[in-house]
């Protein structure tokens, strides 16, 4: 049995009217097109309703989730894991929460890949407002948004948590990128292990406030994933070595480069007491080696990209 | 009879010669003042009166006029008070007509008779002189402040019975200036450091000491982004000491404006240091541009030549900052009201300094950040706008950890070593630009961006490679120009090559912060 009917909600809620031209379509859990996945799990959503390709329901998939308040460093660990599957044909799965969830998805787009976004609410209602453009993004790459609320419904505290049992039912495994104690995505891990998911976290620093969430779910048995790479063995997917910097960073690059690797995360006075080099010099190899992707910035700090 | 009495009023920064005509005739006793008068100089009246009394001259019981000429200026101050007494002495036949023929007054009356001193006696001053009229009667505690105008015969006076009596006899004017002179004498002055804050206090913060040099150098508005307690107000009060001094005439034009706002000290008269502001964001659009009915210079006046801090930046309110934008663009801020347009000088430095969201820990490993997301967002909003592309140099600033400011610091340049690069590269820029209109490669814009900013082949390939990879927008094109053209010379280099062009790109925090 399909159900295609357009819905309208209310004029406040509609986040455009984009959205309501694009119509939001339902399936069934009885419908040949709702992903084993999904039936199996504790609780299975009754319905889903729809915006986007359906298909994309039943292709290998991981989900990358995360607090909405990231740090530099979380964001683009999540770009890169999300861009990293994209690139090998992995459908990424997540929130579109602001944060590491939009990261993971415009990981995804960058790299032409697929990517399906789980809403907390009806899929016309304004989820974050600034998230408006990256939804359709996701719609016009061929993504997926899905929600089990129906059009008009507006998100509440109880119905994020309970979308994320969808998020890590629909994957073969789950990436907490960052979490705080306390976030949501925390308990996208629990279903995750509920549902006999792999779990992998991203190790942080002990001191980061950021990390405190993925450090505890590594000492609860989480996979840490070491290198973003880790995650593809759950796809059986050979990972090609990536060719070294090395080779095509000048002296004076690669002293700035050895001195950020040896020392984990530093800044720029670090850098200019540590090689001799003046301040404006360093910070000058510094952006020529971000934009060489050796190395990463965010709020003054300076980290090893690769 | 009448008399004819000179006195001057201001207008915007700059002072216009009035006259001060006095009829006393028969009629009913009564004092009018004509020539739109301002509330201050209608209430002088009474002081005047009483003053004259108080002299133990009995006030006329006629019909007294006074006309403040030319008529359609709107006047205002306290400077009016001795004028239209000494004018009513002079239409008493008290002191010789002849006396008032090349002389001006200005000074506020107490109700004693002595005199008191006014607000913006320099440009008064100045305005006088403009006029042709050499001889100025000012007020005891203003001598020393109008002591700064050149060419002018000052006669000090403490009291209304002085001034009657220096005009019936001119020698008196002679020991009126030894009695005040020297009561008035500089004291010795104090031997005191070069820099009153120096640089060499600061710890650390190698790369926001060199990204202030390249600021003061290029006169480059900047921004600084950075955790509560990272030093950001610290580092910001140093920048006006690695300025280069302001020569006579600027600092006599920081002195006027200064002194149209009253806040001159009678020790210290002249300005000679570079002003640095920095009003709290609750500050209203008038205090920070100037207004009033009859306009007052703002902050962004008082801080003409030198720096305006603008601490906690997102906390302005958006439209006091969009104000920002003209004076940014002209040096200058023309203020129209009723009375009439006024234009003051407002050539500063723009220096923002802002925490990463309202509770200030949003990335700080060591602090959980209490914000909302969308609480970061609505705070981050405040950073976008055309104001932004005013501002060239954008940083981050880290706090310096405890090991680091024990030990004490070593390599760190002062403010003496700063200024000196600031100084050679002001040099640089003056020769380049001389005859073009523009003084600093902050100006740089359009055809002269382009005649003074073409890099090096590889400096281009580089820029063009930035675009591309750190999603800069095109308005960002021109302000890393700006500032690797200031790099480069600092450096001493004709050309702007691929290694200037590499550190301007790292000053661009906000860029990153606004894309999220």
């Amino acid at each position: 049995m399909v159900h295609d009917t357009k819905y309208a909600g209310t004029k406040k809620e509609l986040i455009n009217t984009e959205i309501i031209n694009n119509e939001v379509n339902y399936i069934d859990a009885a419908d040949e097109r709702f992903p084993d996945s999904l039936r199996m799990i504790e609780d299975p959503p009754r319905g889903l309703y729809y915006v986007g390709n359906i298909q994309l329901l039943k292709t290998p998939s991981a989900s990358v989730v995360g607090s909405r308040k990231a740090t530099e460093y979380g964001k683009w660990v999540s770009k890169s894991i999300g861009t990293r599957l994209g690139t090998e044909g992995v459908t990424v799965i997540s929130g579109l929460a602001v944060g590491i969830d939009s990261y993971a998805h415009m990981g995804a787009l960058k790299a032409e890949g697929k990517t399906i976004a789980v809403l907390g609410g009806g899929i016309n209602v304004a989820c974050p407002a600034p998230n408006r453009n990256l939804m359709r993004e996701i719609i016009y790459a061929d993504g997926l948004v899905i929600s089990e609320y129906e059009p008009g419904v507006t998100p509440s505290r109880f119905t994020f948590p309970r979308r994320n049992r969808i998020i890590s039912g629909l994957s073969s495994a789950t990436v907490v990128v960052e979490a705080g104690f306390g976030s949501g995505s925390l308990i996208t891990a629990e279903y995750a292990a509920k549902q006999g998911k792999n779990v992998y976290a991203v190790p942080g620093n002990i001191t980061s406030q950021a990390s405190l969430g993925c450090n505890k779910l590594i000492y609860d048995g989480a996979i840490p994933l070491i290198v973003i790479e880790d995650i593809l063995n759950e796809f059986n997917i050979e990972i090609k070595k990536s060719q070294g910097f090395s080779k095509k960073l000048g002296h004076d690059e690669l002293t700035v480069c050895e001195y950020v690797a040896n020392s984990g995360e530093t800044d720029i006075d670090h850098i200019c007491v540590g090689t001799g080099m003046s301040p404006g010099k360093a910070s000058g190899i510094v952006t020529v080696l971000e934009m060489k992707g050796v190395i990463c910035t965010g709020m003054g700090k300076i980290f090893i990209a690769k | 009879m009448i008399s004819k009495v000179f006195t001057a009023a201001l207008n915007g920064i700059d002072a216009e010669l009035i006259i001060v005509e006095t009829d006393v005739s028969a009629g009913l006793p009564a004092l009018n003042v004509v020539g739109l008068p301002g509330i201050e100089i209608r209430e002088a009246r009474e002081r005047m009166r009483v003053a004259v009394h108080n002299m133990g001259v009995s006030f006329p019981a006629r019909r007294v006029t006074v006309n403040l000429s030319p008529a359609d200026t709107r006047k205002e101050g306290s400077h009016f008070d001795l004028p239209m007494a000494v004018g009513i002495l002079g239409a008493m036949s008290l002191v010789p007509q002849q006396s008032l023929e090349n002389t001006a007054f200005l000074g506020e009356l107490s109700l004693d008779g002595s005199l008191k001193a006014i607000r913006g006696v320099l440009p008064l001053a100045e305005g006088i002189l403009r006029n042709g009229i050499k001889n100025i009667v000012i007020p005891a505690e203003n001598l020393r402040e109008a002591s700064l105008v050149e060419g002018v015969n000052l006669i000090p006076a403490g009291s209304l019975a002085e001034v009657s009596e220096v005009l019936r006899n001119p020698d008196f004017a002679l020991e009126l200036l030894e009695r005040y002179s020297t009561k008035n004498s500089r004291k010795p002055k104090t031997p005191e450091k070069a820099f009153e804050k120096d640089f060499a206090d600061v710890y650390g913060q190698e790369n926001a000491k060199r990204a202030l040099v390249i600021a003061a150098a290029g006169m480059h508005n900047i921004a600084m982004v950075g955790f509560p307690g990272s030093g950001k107000t610290m580092l910001a009060s140093r920048l006006p000491g690695i300025l280069p001094e302001m020569t006579y005439e600027e600092k006599l034009e920081v002195t006027k404006i200064y002194s149209i706002a009253g806040e001159i000290s009678p020790d210290e008269p002249l300005m000679d240091k570079r002003p640095f502001r920095c009003p709290h964001h609750t500050i209203s659009a008038a205090g920070l541009v100037g207004g009033g009915s009859r306009p007052r210079p703002g902050e962004i006046s008082l801080s003409h030549n030198g720096v305006l801090f603008l601490d906690e930046f997102p906390e302005f309110t958006p439209s006091n900052l969009e104000m920002l934008r003209q004076p940014l663009e002209s040096g200058e801020i023309s203020i129209c009201r009723a009375a009439g347009n006024y234009r003051f000088p407002a050539d500063f430095m723009l220096v923002i300094a802002a925490n990463p969201c309202r509770c200030g820990y949003y990335g700080d490993p060591m602090h959980n950040c209490t914000c909302t997301p969308s609480q970061i967002a609505g705070y981050r909003r405040h950073f976008s706008g055309p104001l932004l592309d005013r501002i060239d140099i954008q940083l981050e600033v880290m706090p310096v950890k405890y090991e680091e400011l024990s030990c004490e610091a070593g390599i760190s340049p002062d403010s003496g070593t700063m200024r000196a690069s600031v100084s050679a590269a002001r040099q640089v820029q003056e020769e380049r630009f001389r005859g073009s209109g523009i003084k600093f490669n902050s100006s740089l814009a359009g055809s002269l961006l382009k005649k003074y900013c073409t890099p090096s082949p590889d400096g281009e390939r580089l820029l063009e490679e930035a675009f591309r990879t750190l999603a800069l927008s095109a308005r960002a094109r021109d302000r890393i120009l700006r500032v690797s053209r200031t790099i480069a010379d600092i450096e001493g280099d004709g050309q702007i090559g691929s290694a200037h062009i590499a550190e301007a790109l790292s000053y661009r925090s906000l860029d990153k912060l606004y894309r999220g």
